[in-house]
């Protein structure tokens, strides 16, 4: 079930979406899409289907912070995880994320392993697994 | 250097600071002046992830290298024991022991790919402080404009546009060691958000 499950990478800089995707497909996710800020996130996240959203915060147009509050507000989207990945490392951003309902939060650089058990987590706290 | 261009540079200092002192720019230039160790400290940063970068995929690269050229001579070696005699060299477990070989190569091979890949994240990182300084600089370009607009001649100045607002965030942590009010690795956020009840 789990691999079946429909991924978005949001990062503005291709390199990262790609390496996260690879990361996913390694880990048996292989249904995965990208957007390169928060602004094509919410299009795609609104015009099709996503179990799951991977994003960075540090993104021009709107940034994982206002991605991550405009899927908390959608009633439709709201269900979908959000797993910060990103180089922000105050204290006061970790905090903010979970406050404003963040499933997970990763700063970068980061290993494989890490991207494995937090996504592996998430998802069998919320029976997808 | 002669005393009277000693004396004119000076003259020119004075003039400058009285001039800055005078329209109120003098605090926004120290400010801007404090900011150039950080940018400094943004590009020694920079040096060094590119350098670690480099230096990870050129020893992977190694690894994997060595890997395959293992494979590469263990196939030439099978190969001319099943033509020899196809029979011992299945009976005498050599093709079996060969299977296994590449079959732990290939994954040793996979492992240092996905390294090599990981080292990547270097462009993500440091092109977000490439941005913040260039951010700088282009705050010390515009400052000296303001500096040259406000020293024109009346009928020659034109206003500014105001820059857009963007929310302040603070990319990588570059100097995380001794700072409390960044994390300095993963295990940390997941203290944090340990002690937040997530």
């Amino acid at each position: 079930m789990a691999n079946e499950l429909r991924f978005l990478v949001v990062d503005d800089f291709s390199t990262m979406r790609r390496i996260v995707r690879n990361l996913l497909k390694e880990s048996g996710y292989t249904e995965a899409d990208e957007a390169e800020d928060g602004v094509v996130a919410l299009h795609k996240l609104r015009s099709s289907n996503f179990d799951f959203v991977v994003s960075d915060i540090n993104m021009p147009n709107m940034n994982g912070f206002q991605l991550l509050t405009e899927i908390k507000k959608d009633e439709k989207l709201k269900h979908i995880p959000v797993l910060m990945v990103t180089a922000e490392a105050r204290k006061e951003d970790i905090v903010m994320a979970a406050q404003q309902g963040a499933a997970g939060y990763i700063v970068k650089p980061f290993t494989k392993a890490t991207l494995e058990d937090k996504v592996s987590l998430i998802l069998t706290k919320l029976g997808l697994k | 250097m002669t005393p009277d261009v000693h004396q004119s540079i000076g003259k020119l200092t004075r003039q400058l600071h009285d001039a800055l002192n005078g329209l109120g720019l003098a605090e926004k230039v120290k400010d801007l002046t404090g900011e150039i160790p950080d940018a400094k400290s943004r590009l020694s940063y920079i040096a060094r992830l590119t350098g670690e970068a480099a230096e990870k995929v050129l020893n992977r690269v190694d690894q994997a290298k060595a890997q395959h050229d293992y494979i590469a001579t263990e196939t030439r070696r099978i190969g001319s024991l099943i033509v020899k005699d196809p029979v011992a060299a299945v009976a005498k477990g050599h093709v079996m022991n060969f299977l296994t070989d590449v079959e732990q190569s290939t994954q040793l091979i996979d492992q240092h790919l996905t390294e090599i890949m990981m080292a990547q994240d270097f462009h993500d990182l440091t092109g977000q402080v490439i941005a913040k300084v260039i951010n700088l600089v282009a705050d010390i370009e515009e400052q000296l404009v303001q500096l040259l607009i406000q020293t024109a001649p009346v009928d020659a100045v034109v206003k500014a546009p105001v820059p857009e607002y963007q929310p302040v965030l603070s990319g990588p942590a570059i100097n995380p060691e001794g700072n409390p009010d960044v994390v300095t690795g993963q295990s940390e956020v997941d203290d944090l958000l340990a002690s937040l009840g997530f």
